[in-house]
């Protein structure tokens, strides 16, 4: 294992900072032409290596340096104790990054790894450079010096990197010396160049390698796993491990959203509330749109930008009292709201009940000669009640209630609403009393093939409706 | 020797007496080869050759060593020569007249120069280059060129020189010495790199006009470099240097007492703006119109080596601020979210998750809900989303390259720096925005 590490973070100052004093010019004055021209002073690392000198000077003494020119180079590096803070603080910070995609070399618009970075804190140096001014007459100084000057008041700052998650990229420059010359007046009978040094002064911060790792920070609590008791709550068997297929697919619980199957279609809708309550009770909601919400899944490993979801093959799966629905999804070609969901029928709950031939509501229904002679076993679930006590009268030979239910001789039928009932060939009768079941019950309409759920007092389509945070789940292929 | 020289007198010397043929034909021959005209007479008398000649004479053991100009005759020997003593003393002096004498000596220093001294391309210094009408009287327009004219009275110095586009080709003498590089913060230095040369005075004038000054340019034509590390380069380097002081040489006073020597110290040459008008001017061939300061000097080269190390820094961090354009943002209601992520210097036009969006100086009639609109007459561009009711900010546009004076570098410094902005004024002029405070409000024409 090394314990290499170099990120050239100092080298990244000294980048920026000549970036800084880049692009500053003199005025050279009018050529014989009467043409003023503007010369760019190109400014450079002034500790350069001999050979390298060598070889811009082309290995020639007939190369003439250039003038005016400007270089910088460091002076001085110590550790800057007065800003010395916790050295053992850890500070972390969790990111959520789009993804990268490898062939165009950007980023795409889905979501990429989710990560918790982890920085250790860095340490204070004091950095200070120096940059020569090389100039060869008195107006060129004064033109670079006044042009200089200006950036500083009292300092500028300076990054070394734009990375968000870098915390010691920032610092400052400031002018602490400069020294108009360094020449001495009256010259005598030397000729040094002459060269102007201003000293500036970076706090900076060098740090040591930050920890990546993937994200683990829980951001909403779906359900307690425990029961009040402590143990794992399995009853539901929302947390089967045992029938987890996490070791072989990949499955994406998203959370704050809603998907609400009506008819062959998945709408998707977005809590507008951090806070769900488990009474039942449905929270505000906003439609939402599945582009995005796939995207926000990311990507699979390897696959930038490239959709997660397949038509036809990606399923989602409905987690219904139990019963884990499972359909193929496909885009809806209009409205980003919607995804077309084909269930696989051998998915849903298995009947409880006997299907019934139709829902009716007795008040309204059409009397005619299915129900004036009903095939035997002929079911309905009625929508309101039927006959009352009131109406019996004591004389079993006198028709009590609507002869379209009853028959003379026969029992009266009182039923009520959300019952099913059923003809045995002589009379109707409850078959499904909903005044005292409790259970979950799951029953066919043959009329329209339709499966419904007894659950909660009330009839509803068996897998239709709202699937809740936790409820729903999707398997990209 | 040179000493030697000086104190000793000149006399006419007879070379006689019954020397054997082969040496008189020696010394004849190198008198006249090396001092035609010192020869007075030659004459030959019953079997007897008298060769006359002037020169300054010490006896040395048993040889006399004469010396005129710088030619030592060692080879003839004393037993042949006597000195006349039917001719006068001579006097070398003449009342500050240019006697033969010096005449004499001048010719033959020039000669010498002529045989021994190296080539000299001399670019004649002819004055400052008139930078037009100021009305600052400390830089003041001259009417003539002039090596007299001052370009700048207050600091003392001629920044912008113009040079004679004649070259002028001269001889010149000065010893080769070793030279090392000194390795300095601005790159390779000769560090002895200052010669001292001297020049035959009289021909430096009849050929230049004048003596050589400080200023001018000295080309040495031996020193060309034809070997240089790049194969490409279009044509070798020549070597240039720049005189900086010139004075008489000590060693070049004839006996007449009169200088003949003109002796300069010249340093190498810098591409600076007091030489771009040879630099610039001077083609590297007749066919390649490329001026030599292209070749000759390293500014462009360290100008790609700024730019390199700029473009680097622009790579690592293109605007200042942080970047968070690789940070997703978390939307389920909507593909265009209506946050971004907040903190110093990071606000961005572009839209979360790069999402695309339109730009304009007003809102788009009939936008759709989620619609990303920059609006550029914001300062900084300010980016809005459209929420169905209303336009929403998003962020500003806080982040700008900050590569000082960039032309895309938005920072408020930069606003005043590389402001290229006019404005009209009541006259209906047009004004630069940019101006120097200190000229703001002097009375400008009309015109």
């Amino acid at each position: 294992m090394s314990s290499f590490f170099y990120s050239g973070q100092i080298r990244r100052f000294l980048q920026q900072f000549i970036r800084v004093l880049n692009n500053f010019e003199v005025d050279l004055g009018k050529n014989r032409e009467g043409f003023r021209t503007l010369l760019r002073v190109p400014i450079y690392y002034g500790d350069s290596s001999r050979q390298v000198a060598t070889i811009i000077a082309r290995n020639s003494e007939n190369s003439m340096p250039s003038v005016p020119a400007m270089s910088v180079y460091v002076s001085g590096f110590k550790y800057d104790r007065p800003r010395l803070q916790e050295p053992n603080f850890v500070s972390k910070l969790q990111v959520r990054q789009r993804a990268y995609d490898p062939v165009t070399g950007e980023f795409t618009s889905y979501q990429g790894d989710l990560l918790t970075v982890e920085r250790l804190m860095p340490v204070p140096y004091l950095l200070t450079l120096k940059v020569d001014i090389w100039t060869s007459n008195t107006d060129q100084k004064l033109q670079l010096l006044e042009q200089i000057a200006v950036l500083f008041n009292p300092s500028l700052e300076l990054q070394n990197s734009d990375s968000y998650v870098d915390w010691t990229s920032l610092s400052y420059i400031t002018l602490i010396d400069s020294e108009f010359t360094n020449r001495s007046v009256p010259i005598g009978t030397e000729e040094p160049i002459d060269v102007a040094t201003l000293t500036f002064e970076l706090p900076v911060w060098l740090s040591p390698p930050a920890k990546v790792k993937r994200q683990g920070v829980i951001h909403k609590i779906l359900a307690s796993v425990y029961d009040a008791s402590g143990t794992i709550d399995q009853e539901n068997n929302t947390f089967d491990i045992a029938a987890s297929l996490f070791a072989t697919r990949k499955i994406y619980t998203p959370i704050d959203l809603n998907v609400v199957y009506l008819g062959n279609t998945l709408a998707l809708y977005v809590n507008e509330s951090d806070i769900e309550f488990d009474d039942g009770s449905i929270p505000p909601m906003r439609p939402g749109d599945w582009t995005v919400a796939i995207r926000s899944f990311g990507e699979l490993s390897g696959q930038g930008n490239v959709d997660l979801l397949t038509n036809g093959l990606s399923q989602v799966r409905l987690e219904n009292d139990g019963n884990t629905v499972v359909g193929t999804v496909a885009y809806h070609p209009t409205d980003v709201n919607l995804l077309i969901y084909n269930v696989d029928t051998d998915t849903m709950p298995i009947n409880t009940l006997s299907p019934v031939t139709a829902i009716i509501d007795p008040k309204t229904i059409t009397v005619d000669s299915n129900l004036l002679n009903p095939v035997y076993g002929t079911r309905y679930l009625i929508l309101n009640p039927i006959g009352h006590y009131d109406n019996d009268d004591g004389d079993p030979a006198t028709l009590d209630g609507a002869p379209v239910w009853n028959r003379i001789g026969q029992p009266q039928l009182i039923a009520n609403a959300n019952d099913i009932i059923e003809w045995d060939g002589t009379k109707w009768s409850v078959s499904f009393d909903s005044q005292i079941t409790i259970t979950i019950e799951y029953v066919t309409n043959l009329t329209t093939g339709v499966q419904y759920k007894w659950k909660n007092n009330q009839w509803s389509k068996s897998v239709e409706g709202r699937y809740g945070v936790g409820a729903w789940s999707f398997v990209p292929n | 020797m040179q000493h030697s020289m000086i104190s000793a007198r000149s006399s006419i010397y007879r070379l006689t007496g019954n020397v054997p043929l082969d040496i008189f034909a020696v010394a004849i021959h190198t008198l006249q080869i090396t001092l035609d005209l010192v020869i007075s007479n030659i004459s030959y008398s019953s079997g007897q050759i008298f060769v006359d000649f002037r020169g300054f004479c010490v006896i040395h053991t048993n040889m006399l060593l004469c010396y005129v100009g710088f030619v030592n005759l060692q080879s003839i020997n004393t037993r042949y020569i006597y000195k006349d003593p039917s001719v006068p003393r001579l006097s070398l002096w003449k009342d500050g007249k240019h006697t033969n004498d010096y005449k004499f000596f001048d010719r033959r220093i020039s000669e010498i120069f002529t045989i021994s001294g190296t080539g000299i391309l001399v670019h004649k210094y002819l004055g400052p280059i008139d930078q037009g009408e100021s009305d600052d009287v400390t830089r003041p327009s001259y009417t003539t060129q002039s090596e007299l004219n001052i370009q700048d009275l207050l600091f003392l110095e001629n920044r912008d020189r113009k040079y004679e586009e004649n070259v002028y080709r001269m001889r010149g003498i000065y010893q080769v010495t070793d030279n090392a590089f000194d390795l300095t913060q601005f790159g390779l230095f000769l560090q002895t790199g200052t010669l001292f040369m001297t020049f035959h005075i009289n021909d430096m004038t009849n050929i230049l006009g004048r003596k050589i000054m400080n200023g001018d340019v000295l080309e040495l034509q031996h020193l060309i470099d034809y070997e240089t590390l790049d194969p490409n380069l279009p044509a070798a380097l020549k070597r240039f240097f720049v005189v900086s002081d010139c004075t008489r040489a000590a060693e070049g006073y004839s006996p007449t007492w009169w200088p003949h020597l003109w002796r300069c110290k010249i340093n190498p040459l810098v591409d600076s703006q007091e030489y771009k008008d040879i630099l610039n001017r001077i083609q590297v061939s007749d066919e390649d119109p490329t001026p030599i300061a292209d070749i000759l000097s390293t500014y462009q080269q360290y100008v790609d080596i700024n730019d390199a190390v700029v473009l680097q820094s622009e790579t690592e961090i293109p605007e200042s601020g942080y970047d968070t354009s690789g940070i997703y943002h978390r939307s389920f209601d909507s593909e265009t979210p209506d946050f971004a992520v907040r903190g110093y210097l990071s606000g961005s036009a572009v839209p979360p998750n790069g999402l695309p969006s339109t730009a304009g100086i007003s809102f788009p009639d009939n936008p759709e809900i989620g619609q990303y609109h920059l609006r550029t007459d914001y300062l900084p561009n300010r980016l809005f989303r459209f929420d169905g009711n209303r336009w929403t900010k998003i962020s500003d546009d806080e982040r700008t390259n900050i590569t000082s004076n960039s032309a895309d570098n938005k920072t408020l410094r930069n606003s005043f720096i590389t402001n290229d902005k006019t404005f009209r004024d009541v006259r209906g002029n047009t004004q630069p925005e940019k101006q120097n405070l200190n000229d703001i409000l002097k009375p400008k024409a009309d015109n």
